[in-house]
């Protein structure tokens, strides 16, 4: 009670908060790394879904994960070279 | 009817599993179950001084997993508890020598000759771990409240939950009185990180270590409020869900609030 108003007063912050903020953050990281192998079979996989659709140039497309204070994200970045014509 | 197969987990090392594991064990027997605590941790075992059964080791797990002997034969029982059964782990093997499918064997014999079966897992996630847990049906997450224990706890669960077990958490060494200071993360910090559900909340005691000392169960000592928190988990996992979690807390004389005020160290 009594530290609790001391920091108020203060406006020191508890190191406990400290210790759960970094906690969120790194179990959020933890999950969202990568192997290798995971970031290729994905690569693959869209390559496959994208080419169904539009024809691109395999060679110069990239696959990143991105991380922002507040947002991952997985960004594709692929020039599209033509649209495939659906078949009849 | 066929026992219950409980595997006591954490990934960190000392946050107190074995502690857990023996007190859990000894307050099931307590309560009239027929208990065999398993020693998991092939090449270190520890459960069988912590318990004080060391001098009577004859057999090992690995000797059952290897069918050199029957369970009867490795199992060493408690002579101050009804009912709680040690089978320790093998000192001198390393942790490659069991077999998953050994392990499962033998926790399936297990399950029917004893109500429940406690397996403490070693730390770390590899084979010594998944052996611990291929035969179980239930699991005791073990974390302490600090950075390192509660990362691998959650990595842990992962594990479990990927094996389609549930767990459940026990916060063990909370310092109530730093929990209200903010140094260090309250249970309901620790649950918001992981989301999981609570099998209890045990107080950092200095009974632990004197117990350990001596080898005595700790669970027989009424004024431990470790051993107290214990065997409510225990009950809880026999049936009496609905018993309270309770949270430790701690008694600030009115001499240590003035002096605090004042900032006297007390």
């Amino acid at each position: 009670m009594l530290s609790r108003l001391f920091r108020r007063f203060t406006g020191q912050k508890a190191s406990k908060d400290a210790a759960k903020k970094r906690l969120q953050f790194s179990l959020i990281y933890d999950k969202l790394e990568l192997n290798d192998t995971t970031l290729s079979d994905l690569q693959k996989d869209i390559v496959s879904v994208i080419s169904n659709y539009f024809e691109i140039n395999k060679d110069s497309l990239e696959l990143k994960v991105k991380r922002d204070d507040n947002v991952t994200a997985l960004v594709f970045n692929t020039p599209i070279l033509q649209v495939k014509r659906k078949r009849a | 009817m066929e026992g219950k197969v409980i595997v006591v987990t954490s990934g960190k090392g000392g946050v107190g599993k074995t502690t857990a594991t023996s007190c859990i064990g000894a307050a099931l027997a307590l309560e009239g179950k027929r208990v065999a605590i398993v020693d998991m941790d092939i090449g270190l075992r520890n459960l069988d001084v912590v318990m004080g059964l060391e001098n009577r080791i004859v057999f090992n797990i690995v000797d059952v997993v290897q069918g050199k002997c029957k369970i009867s034969q490795a199992a060493i029982k408690d002579r101050r508890i009804e009912n709680l059964f040690l089978i320790p782990a093998s000192q001198s093997d390393n942790k490659d020598v069991l077999t998953t499918s050994g392990v499962e064997r033998v926790a399936n014999k297990l399950r029917k000759e004893f109500d429940y079966v406690i397996m403490d897992s070693p730390a770390g996630i590899e084979k010594g771990f998944e052996n611990s847990v291929v035969g179980a049906n239930e699991a005791l997450v073990v974390c302490t409240p600090d950075v390192s224990a509660v990362r691998d706890a959650d990595r842990v669960i992962g594990l479990l939950y990927s094996r389609s077990i549930t767990p459940k958490l026990i916060v063990n060494r909370i310092e109530p009185a730093r929990v209200e200071r903010g140094e260090m993360l309250s249970h309901e910090d620790v649950l918001d990180v992981l989301s999981i559900d609570l099998a209890g909340l045990v107080p950092m005691d200095e009974h632990v270590l004197i117990s350990s000392n001596t080898g005595t169960p700790l669970v027989l000592q009424n004024e431990s409020k470790a051993g107290h928190a214990f065997k409510r988990i225990a009950r809880r996992l026999n049936g009496e869900a609905d018993l309270p979690i309770e949270v430790p807390t701690h008694k600030t004389s009115m001499w240590s609030k003035i002096s605090k005020t004042f900032g006297f160290k007390n």
